[in-house]
């Protein structure tokens, strides 16, 4: 280049670089003081921990999670296992209720709150309104007060009076002696459940519902070519439910899956631990070199390697450092995890073995009423769909105060979509329902996600609400087990993953459906 | 022979170095903004620098600033060598003065509180110091009336004079400026234009980043042309328009002209 | 805030989504058209509109069934007000009650008029509200299944109610009333249900439930009376003021007040701590000169321009060994009070930041004051809260009810808003490791519940302090709530950091302001101004969330009305009537804080800019 010789110009003092003293170094002190607050931070950690072990220890309380195979010797108000035969057992249980608990809550809140939603934007003076105090009121109230207020009523009900046969029939209680009762035992409906046959009669539908996918493509591809209306819908749902039928009927057939699955098993729990252990290792570094390679390459071009900055470098150190620190995990934090891993995906093909194979040939589905004993549900044995006033009053409130939540998103996200799109759409010819679902929902879909993916972790976080009135879930049956054993800091740790993993997860998805339906919108 | 040495007057050639970027590189990820620039600023020169959008302009004298942080080569300011260290920093900041495209006053501040701040803060004025300067320079770029209004209430022009009156409070012996009347409606861009001729007819050393030809042709001493983060021509502005030297500088000015 | 404001986004969509944002206008010319206009406008709209009134009249009629409920005994409550409130403060002490709620709504009033709060309301929007509460009212009457003196009383005060609405918006029409005459007419409503409303007279007197007919005890309503007027006094005089000195002044003057006032009320005036004044004069008093003179002087050294590095160097020793004592005393090598040991904390603050507020004679003047300021406040704090109450309290939390619950929220949300604004700043940093640290705090709290998180405070945290060091149970649980509160606060500051432009930042360091400088004065005023309509939202949420104290064990609100009231013998099992009362409560306090928050909005015009 021509320009570039200034030479003469320059005088040589300029030439070399004067580096300053580390103290006044911008470069160097941010790094100082990074890693000073970082040292702090990791300090103060170790001293807390420290003292907390060294205060257990002097207490008598071992620091290790044992116990959770031991006895547990408590008994559960409601849950898959009443009286669980460890802590682990019951811990379990608890977390399953939870779950319940938040999924009955959040598609109940959803279909409520859209509902209140739409009546708040109806041009209905008197839905409107009844849809605005709806909101109002019950936002403005904590959830957890309106639980106990639910709980105080629900408990008022009247009492469960036996529907024994032998009994006179005015004795009977409920709105409809039989089918549905209300009192301040719970609620109980009919209810369809799982037999035997489901798990053979799920192969079926899975192989149905692939294959009519399948079919679908194959029209759909043939209508692109061609034009005009295909039977995109009717022709492959005509084929799930013909799987659906005959497999209702012959699914015994599929039963020899089973056999596989426990060969699964077998070759599972066969796994050596330090073959695992070295699997893990390798993976995680495998894992860390393979993200530093894609990384690297990001940052490549046509014209080389770029520049990296500090933070780059950071990040693949980071990368690395993880990698070692999960390898420090699994060989000395954690020994027993692998066998941890090989025991319980063994135990998952197993369990999967058993739902298939020999005397399971009864129906898929089956139904059941329910029944009363001594004045209270019954807990095993036929019964019906039964919500407890614990539960209940849970669930009530959680849905109740969630939905004047999610009803301000729904109303907040269709008002964002600009009026000039309904416009555009009335002007293209499209039909009222048309405009509504191919252009109004999927843009209005696009602001209420992110918001409705928040009411959904608070759900799950509300439902550990559940202490207050003593329903067994994760936290109620974790207290429960510490005021047994005095483990509070691992049932803490019990307490803190379960959540972290619920709300990782659940945004995991709300991303991904966002993600999804920013694509379509393209 | 050099085209830099052609653009020098034995007068300027005379004077104290203002600025010395020897070999600037600069990248943005893998993109290179600066691909080795030289270039000497003079004491009391006004240098204007052209060229397309993209060609590194900017990037050039924001790392003058230290806005960016080139990463090859050396920039001297005033005898100042910008390095890491805080020390020099800090003193840089506060001598060269920087005015930008979109103004970027501090919205919640009232024009004499923009005008005060660094000064007081910075400089170390006392209050009543600072404000004395502060209406001397609303005098001087000839909004005095304006001194309580929030910057929300002032027009483009208005509110860019206040961002120089602003730079000039710091008290700074080289001024940068970034497009200044880029942003502005045509009908307020002279009385801008105005005020940076009077800066530059007190003496000022300024460096001048504008699509403003008239303005280059008329204040300029030296004329850079860049392009693709490289400098592709120095001349003073008679040779620059009537007899440029490189073909992409012709290219350029039959664009634009 | 010049340009008009709209907050409103466009609206009507499709028929059915047709948004009827603002309240339909008051049936003025020929309810029949109004009817026809919103109520049956279509077949659609006529089917909804039946069903609305049947749902409508269900629930309410269920509702009112809770209240006039023949085994719900309201008596529970009217009788507990004490408990409620104020948990077991002494009667006799009730004085302090008073001074403080005075001195509270004082300072109310003057922040109103020096904010300048003059909103002008609409004659005819407030004869609206009226005729809807009265219409309501008299709904209620008609489907309540109470007694008929009850159902005719109801249907009364409802008809008279929308009468008064109608008329006054027939007679005053378009005109707008502005806010001092509409806090008059306020006033005078609530004086007048004071002394002509017969609530009755419920106490406990030796343990007994006595049940007069009658106004509220004069105990309550003559200090409640003498409050209403002086919150109106206050206001005047504010106004006043405001004439006299800058609004600027009074303003910030409110600020440290809302500061530093609550804590005197509560630890000063509320627990009356019994100080020990020759150990006060002996250890306290040289302590608190000590650190402000010497301190001064050596912060007044420190905020020179010219110092350089030396400074530096001498502030990050002065934090280090203020650090060091903190780990001193855990590991108890040498002690120190505990006092001195917050003091030199404070002062490596100051050191800190010294550079930052640097500048010539008077500017550094200001901040020596400062210092002298917070050691003054705080060692006169910390020595009233670590001397004994002459209070006759069994158990330390000496506040309660609805006080506790108040208390609580409020300093959550004052301790976690510098914590919340540190932790946006981490996480919006450059530096990679302050953000993976903010980040992982974060996102680790959001990820959790909050009941677990006061679980582990209250039961955890002496677990982790060293021998001999405790924390008070209700101290725990408060400093587990604000750094939960707190995760939430960052994320709302770092929107606000987010709204602000990037030229702003480089029109700031081509100043050769320091990243402290133009943190402090350019970017966190603009952020902290975008944010506040979250901030009171997040108010709101931990004014609601306070409740979870009740299931840790604190005597809040909630705790009050689900465990003492029930207890009791004479109202064994009654817990309804308590839990709908501080429904309404809670209600009454978050759906007020909403309110004034939509009006802020719009004020800021938070959105257009």
């Amino acid at each position: 280049m021509a320009a570039a010789t200034p030479s003469s110009l320059v005088p040589d003092r300029a030439m070399h670089h004067k580096r300053p003293p580390f103290w006044r170094n911008v470069g160097v002190l941010k790094w100082v003081v990074q890693i000073v607050v970082l040292l702090l931070v990791i300090g103060a950690f170790w001293f807390l921990s420290t003292q907390a072990l060294s205060n257990l220890d002097d207490k008598g309380i071992p620091v290790d999670y044992n116990w959770m195979s031991g006895p547990a010797n408590i008994q559960l108000g409601e849950g898959i296992d009443t009286v669980p035969n460890s802590a682990g057992r019951a811990l379990w249980s608890g977390m399953v209720t939870t779950l319940r608990l938040a999924g009955a809550g959040i598609v109940a809140s959803t279909i409520l709150g859209v509902l209140i939603g739409l009546a708040r934007l109806s041009n209905n003076w008197l839905a409107n309104r009844a849809a605005g105090t709806f909101i109002e009121t019950l936002r403005n109230i904590p959830v957890l007060v309106q639980m106990l207020l639910w709980f105080a009523i629900l408990t008022s009900l009247g009492d469960l009076v036996n529907n024994d046969p032998e009994t006179a029939a005015n004795e009977e209680s409920g709105p409809i002696p039989g089918w549905l009762y209300i009192s301040k035992k719970g609620i109980s409906l009919p209810r369809f459940f799982w037999a035997d046959g489901f798990y053979q009669w799920l192969v079926f539908l899975i192989v149905g519902g692939a294959i009519a996918m399948f079919v679908r493509r194959r029209i759909q591809a043939k209508q692109n070519l061609v034009g005009g209306t295909a039977p995109t819908a009717s022709v492959p749902l005509a084929i799930f439910a013909a799987f659906a039928v005959v497999g209702w009927f012959i699914n015994p057939v599929v039963g020899g899956i089973g056999n596989v699955f426990d060969a699964m098993e077998s070759a599972w729990g066969s796994i050596p631990e330090s073959g695992m252990r070295i699997f893990l290792s390798v993976a995680a570094v495998a894992a860390a070199a393979l993200w530093i390679k894609r990384f690297l390459d990001s940052k490549r071009s046509p014209a080389g390697l770029a520049k990296l900055t500090d933070d780059d470098y950071f990040r693949m150190i980071f990368a690395g450092v993880a990698a070692l620190a999960f390898m420090a995990f699994a060989w000395r934090v954690w020994p027993g995890g692998a066998s941890w891993l090989i025991n319980s995906g063994s135990d998952f093909w197993g369990w999967l073995g058993d739902k298939f194979g020999n005397g399971r040939n009864a129906r898929p589905l089956d139904g059941m009423r329910p029944t009363i004993n001594e004045g209270r549900f019954s807990n095993y044995g036929p019964t019906g769909w039964t919500m407890t006033v614990f539960f209940g009053s849970l669930f009530l409130g959680l849905v109740l105060y969630t939905a004047s939540f999610i009803a301000e998103i729904v109303r907040g996200g269709i008002l964002a979509v600009p009026k000039g799109q309904t416009e555009a759409a009335m002007a293209l010819g499209l039909s009222r329902v048309q405009a509504l679902r191919k252009v109004i929902l999927p843009q209005a879909f696009r602001v209420i996600m992110p918001p409705l993916g928040n009411q959904y972790l608070n759900i799950t976080k509300n439902t550990s609400l559940a202490i207050a009135v003593g329903l067994s879930d994760v936290v109620q049956v974790g207290q429960t087990v510490y005021n047994k054993n005095n483990q509070t800091l691992a049932v803490f740790g019990i307490w803190m993953a379960f959540y972290l993993i619920c709300s990782l997860t659940i945004s995991a998805i709300v991303n991904f459906v966002n993600g999804r339906l920013a694509i379509v919108e393209r | 022979m050099t085209m830099t040495d052609t653009a020098l007057s034995e007068e300027l050639a005379s004077r104290r170095d203002m600025i010395e970027c020897v070999g600037v590189k600069k990248w943005f990820g893998d993109f290179q903004a600066l691909g080795g620039i030289d270039l000497t600023v003079k004491e009391q020169e006004v240098m204007v620098v052209l060229g397309p959008s993209g060609s590194g302009k900017s990037t050039l004298i924001r790392c003058i600033n230290r806005l960016e942080v080139h990463q090859e080569g050396t920039i001297v300011v005033d005898g100042i060598e910008l390095t890491n260290d805080l020390r020099n920093i800090d003193k840089i900041r506060s001598e060269v003065g920087m005015v930008f495209q979109q103004f970027n006053l501090f919205p919640h501040l009232t024009v004499i509180d923009n005008i005060t701040l660094a000064p007081i803060w910075v400089r170390k004025k006392s209050k009543v110091e600072a404000l004395r300067v502060a209406r001397e320079l609303l005098e001087r770029v000839g909004i005095p009336e304006q001194a309580e209004k929030f910057p929300g209430q002032l027009s483009g022009g208005q509110q860019q004079r206040v961002a120089i009156a602003r730079s000039l409070a710091m008290e700074p012996n080289i001024m940068l400026f970034d497009e200044p009347t880029s942003a502005l409606d045509p009908e307020m861009i002279s009385e801008v234009l105005d005020v940076m001729k009077g800066l530059a007819e007190s003496g000022m050393t300024m460096v001048v980043v504008t699509h403003e030809m008239g303005f280059a042709r008329e204040v300029a001493d030296r004329l850079v042309f860049m392009e693709d983060g490289m400098v592709v021509e120095i001349n003073n502005p008679e040779d620059f328009f009537t007899n440029p030297k490189s073909e992409r500088t012709q290219l350029f000015l039959s664009q634009i002209l | 805030m010049t340009d008009s404001i709209n907050t409103a986004p466009a609206t009507d969509n499709l028929d059915a989504l047709i948004a009827a944002n603002a309240p339909p206008e008051i049936p003025t010319h020929g309810a029949v058209d109004w009817m026809k206009k919103n109520l049956f406008s279509s077949i659609s709209t006529t089917v909804q509109t039946f069903l609305f009134i049947t749902l409508l009249v269900l629930i309410l009629r269920w509702l009112l069934g809770l209240i006039f409920d023949p085994e719900a005994s309201w008596d529970s409550v009217a009788t507990n007000m004490r408990l409620l409130f104020t948990y077991n403060y002494p009667a006799d002490q009730f004085i302090r009650i008073w001074f403080t709620v005075g001195a509270l709504l004082t300072a109310v009033g003057l922040t109103i008029a020096a904010w300048g709060v003059d909103p002008k309301l609409s004659v005819k929007k407030l004869g609206g509200n009226l005729v809807g509460v009265g219409a309501l009212i008299a709904i209620m009457g008609i489907i309540a299944p109470a007694s008929s003196t009850i159902k005719t009383g109801m249907i009364v005060v409802g008809v008279l109610i929308a009468v008064l609405g109608y008329g006054i918006s027939r007679v005053l029409g378009e005109q707008k009333i502005s806010f001092f005459p509409f806090l008059l007419v306020v006033a005078g409503f609530w004086l007048a249900v004071l002394w002509l409303v017969p609530f009755g007279r419920n106490e406990f007197i030796d343990g007994a439930v006595s049940n007069l007919p009658g106004t509220i005890n004069p105990s309550t309503k003559i200090p409640w009376t003498i409050l209403i007027l002086l919150f109106l006094g206050s206001v005047l005089a504010g106004r006043a003021l405001v004439t006299v000195i800058k609004p600027q002044a009074l303003r910030l003057t409110m600020i440290a007040w809302w500061v530093v006032g609550p804590a005197f009320l509560i630890f000063l005036v509320l627990r009356d701590p019994q100080f020990d004044y020759d150990k006060v004069l002996r250890t306290d008093v040289p302590w608190a000169l000590g650190f402000a003179i010497i301190g001064g002087a050596i912060l007044y050294w420190l905020a020179k321009p010219g110092v350089g590095e030396i400074g530096r160097l001498f502030a990050a020793s002065a934090t280090l060994f203020a650090l060091f004592n903190w780990v001193a005393a855990f590991a108890g090598w040498y002690s120190m009070l505990q006092k001195v040991r917050l003091s030199f904390l404070v002062f490596a603050l100051f050191a800190l930041a010294a550079p930052t507020f640097a500048g010539e004679r008077s500017v550094r003047l200001k901040f020596v004051y400062a210092w002298v300021g917070t050691v003054a406040i705080g060692h006169w704090l910390i020595t009233g809260i670590n001397t004994v109450s002459t209070l006759d309290i069994a158990a330390p939390p000496f506040l309660g009810g609805f006080t506790l619950s108040m208390v609580i929220a409020y300093y959550v949300m004052l301790a976690s808003f510098p914590l919340g604004i540190i932790l946006a700043l981490a996480r919006t940093s450059k530096l990679p490791i302050f953000r993976l640290l903010s980040t992982l705090y974060i996102e680790f709290v959001r990820g959790v519940p909050l009941i677990t998180i006061l679980f582990f405070f209250s039961i955890m945290v002496n677990l982790f302090l060293p021998g001999g060091m405790e924390l008070a149970e209700l101290a725990a649980i408060f400093l587990g709530y604000a750094l939960f509160s707190a995760a939430y606060m960052a994320e709302n500051v770092r929107g606000g950091l987010q709204s602000i432009r990037v030229g702003q930042y480089e029109a700031s360091d081509a100043l050769g302001l320091t990243t402290s400088q133009r943190t402090i004065f350019i970017v966190l005023p603009q952020a902290l101004r975008v944010t506040i309509p979250n901030l009171v939202g997040q108010a709101i949420g931990t004014f609601k969330e306070t409740s979870l104290i009740a299931i840790v064990g604190g005597f809040d609100l909630l705790n009050v009305a689900k465990q003492s009231i029930p207890n009791q013998p004479d109202f064994l099992g009654q817990n309804k009537p308590a839990l709908l009362f501080i429904c309404a409560i809670y209600w009454a306090g978050s759906y007020s804080m909403s309110r004034a928050s939509r009006n802020l909005e719009t004020k800021l015009g938070v959105g257009t800019r």
